[in-house]
């Protein structure tokens, strides 16, 4: 997997590189917005981390003109700015992420990950989630062994929801909306039967965490 | 108080404007209706003495002088003492003539109580006349009756006097009958020029009043309808968002005020550009702050991935402790700035779902309460309120870290959401040791730090919390938890009727 980083400040670019790299990604640093279109030229890559305060053209120019021009690339925006507004105008600009200075290594590898898998599904029809493979095209699940996972039509709705949403808390009305169709009812209860039959298919390949009164959390362990 | 009771005795300029015109008006008023007195008060008087005099001119005519050389009255045709049943007797009523039924033929001297005559029947007025020589001597008529003082350019002299008790005017006509010079005096009373005199006062006083309540009514009027501007100014002024920085339309607004707009506008734009300046302050100096400090942390982490050395390993470990400290601190030093009212606008003030806050802010907390095997959960209630998103994501964050970071592994904290009789409240409650009533206050304060949290508080958490609340006009709470020893952090905002 290769990462471009878009970032000025050399100390926060040398850690980025190195500490992915640890995470098993190869980044390409630059430091300004006008020489990413000649690597992205030249080079394929999974992701891109852009800084908003560039030198030059800033952050939000840089994702307007990627998005302006049909780059799917995902984009992750670091900044050192907290407003709403720079959030909101950022995502709506086309930015896939979103994530303050200062923050730690491990939660941008997540973010990361997070984003590539995302890409992946829409591209690949496949998602790896711990040590759980997802083939969407294929509706099945298949265990670090090789052993595909027997799971019910239901079973096989939750988890694909949680999957898109891995990392993030995925509230029971969502899950439900994910496996009902319009005539059936269904209470929160059946959810949590659901829940727990299919934690115990899944085994050690991935936790589906319950958070109380929250929903539903797929982990990577 | 003081503030207050000189509010109330602020002068209206609708009051000034009727004081103004009224204390003029009253004075203009009194002035006109002694001038109208004045003007008609001379004709009518001269056309009474006028009338008067022909009395006297009357008396004179029918004055002869007698074969004994003595004057005296040919005839009696006037002013016989009439006093008819049902008419006012004429005053003073002891001293008139008493046999009325018939009239002497002659008047003749007499010395005796005064003759009060009347022209004809029912008139309002009585007289008296003498008719005397210029030696002083009577020859006819009321011996005590005052003449009136010669001025010898006229036959005919007027004057006031007052005769038993009564105000008499009286005419003194000076003439000679058959060669002897003879003063001819009538006295009147005066009831009817007063009583004319009286009505044409009151008739003028009424009519003037009612053209100054007229006047008045006009003024009322006007001035409201002149001030009707500066209410639509005061109306625009308090219909707007308290925080607004706009500055005010000049187009609508009368010349005279014009000038107070357009110091407000001028002291709207002085506030706008310091909050302006205040905002590129703070958004330039979370830059300086953080970018340093994620290079710094990043550094840190990759060394610590880098070093097997324990000794070292440990080493990091203390220092990345106090970067985290000190990036946490700048974060909460920088939120704190930013929660400051001047510091946002109210185009900020959006509809926020406090079930979608929470939802975001437990996921954003999540990984943390795990890595302490903390069940962080949340019990929610449809409820949304008017306040800034990102502020209010704040607030909670805080919240939700000051519980983090004082209850212990494997505790419990629950995020609530719901309504309070039409209020909507926020509440983190947490399992942890709980806040004594006698700390509450102060663990609000800024750089308040309490024994627990484990040193790694800045002491700022809950004095943003409180800040935040106070700019959405909400009220923070430190309570007990339902259960259990721990806190209960509760934000109530006011009902949604008193935030419209």
């Amino acid at each position: 997997m290769r990462i471009l980083l878009v970032e000025d400040d050399p100390l926060v670019s040398d850690a980025i590189v190195r500490g992915l790299a640890t995470a098993g990604y190869v980044v390409d640093a630059v430091t300004d917005a006008e020489s990413v279109q000649s690597r992205l030229d030249t080079t394929h890559y999974d992701l891109a981390i852009v800084d908003l305060g560039l030198p030059g053209e800033d952050g939000f120019t840089l994702v307007r003109r990627l998005r302006r021009d049909g780059s799917s690339l995902p984009l992750l925006i670091v900044t050192a700015r907290d407003g709403l507004d720079d959030r909101v105008n950022a995502l709506d600009l086309g930015a896939d992420d979103y994530l303050v200075k200062p923050f730690a290594l491990p939660e941008l590898a997540a973010r990361c990950r997070a984003l590539i898998r995302r890409a992946t599904a829409a591209t690949a029809n496949e998602m790896v989630v711990g040590r759980l493979r997802i083939d969407l095209a294929g509706r099945r699940a298949i265990d670090d062994g090789g052993r595909v996972l027997e799971l019910t039509r239901r079973e096989w709705s939750i988890l694909e929801c949680l999957a898109h949403h891995s990392g993030r808390v995925v509230s029971k009305e969502r899950l439900i909306q994910a496996i009902v169709s319009w005539d059936e009812e269904i209470s929160g209860n059946a959810i949590e039967v659901h829940v727990s039959r299919l934690r115990a298919k899944l085994g050690e390949a991935a936790t589906v965490r319950g958070i109380r009164g929250l929903g539903y959390r797929l982990d990577d362990v | 108080m003081a503030i207050g009771s000189r509010l109330r005795r602020a002068p209206s300029i609708r009051g000034r404007l009727l004081v103004y015109l009224l204390l003029p008006l009253v004075l203009l008023l009194v002035a006109s209706v002694w001038a109208d007195h004045k003007t008609f008060v001379t004709p009518l008087y001269d056309a009474f003495d006028r009338a008067l005099s022909h009395t006297a001119v009357a008396i004179a005519a029918h004055l002869e002088r007698g074969q004994d050389g003595q004057l005296r009255l040919e005839k009696q045709e006037f002013g016989p003492p009439l006093h008819l049943p049902g008419t006012e007797p004429p005053p003073p009523p002891d001293d008139v003539f008493g046999d009325h039924d018939k009239p002497p033929e002659h008047f003749v001297a007499r010395n005796g109580p005064a003759v009060w005559r009347r022209l004809f029947p029912g008139a309002r007025d009585s007289f008296l006349y003498r008719i005397s020589l210029p030696d002083g001597r009577t020859v006819v008529g009321d011996e005590g009756l005052p003449i009136a003082q010669d001025n010898s350019a006229i036959d005919f002299s007027f004057g006031d006097a007052t005769y038993k008790q009564q105000a008499l005017r009286i005419a003194s006509y000076r003439t000679q009958v058959d060669g002897q010079p003879v003063i001819v005096t009538v006295g009147e009373t005066v009831n009817r020029r007063t009583h004319a005199v009286r009505r044409l006062d009151t008739i003028i006083g009424l009519s003037d009043g009612i053209q100054l309540l007229l006047v008045l009514g006009l003024c009322l009027f006007g001035i409201t309808v002149a001030l009707r501007p500066i209410n639509r100014l005061r109306e625009r002024i308090t219909h707007r968002q308290p925080q607004s920085l706009q500055p005010l339309p000049l187009e609508p607004v009368p010349s005279e005020v014009r000038p107070l707009v357009q110091s407000l506008n001028t002291l709207l734009v002085t506030v706008r550009d310091a909050a302006q300046a205040q905002q590129h302050f703070l958004t330039n100096a979370a830059h300086q702050l953080r970018t340093p400090l994620t290079g710094l942390k990043a550094q840190l982490e990759v060394l610590a991935s880098e070093t097997n050395d324990e000794a070292q390993q440990e080493r990091i470990a203390r220092l990345h402790g106090s970067v985290d400290r000190l990036a946490h601190t700048a974060n909460q030093l920088l939120a704190l700035a930013r929660a400051e009212p001047s510091a946002h606008s109210p185009g900020d003030f959006t509809d926020v779902q406090l079930e979608a806050l929470i939802g975001t802010v437990a996921d954003a907390m999540l990984d943390r309460a795990i890595a302490r095997e903390i069940d962080l959960g949340a019990e929610c209630a449809p409820a949304h309120v008017r306040g800034v998103h990102w502020l209010l994501h704040e607030l909670l964050i805080n919240l939700v870290d000051n519980a983090i970071r004082h209850t212990p592994e494997g505790g419990r904290i629950t995020l609530r959401c719901g309504l309070h009789g039409g209020a909507a409240y926020l509440e983190v409650e947490d399992s942890g040791p709980g806040i004594p009533p006698a700390e509450r206050e102060r663990v609000r304060e800024r750089f308040y730090s309490t024994t627990g949290g484990g040193g790694q508080s800045s002491g700022l958490g809950l004095a943003i919390v409180e800040e935040i609340a106070r700019g959405h006009h909400a009220r923070f709470q430190i309570l007990d938890a339902l259960e259990g020893t721990g806190a209960r952090m509760q934000v109530t905002f006011p009902p949604k009727a008193a935030q419209e």
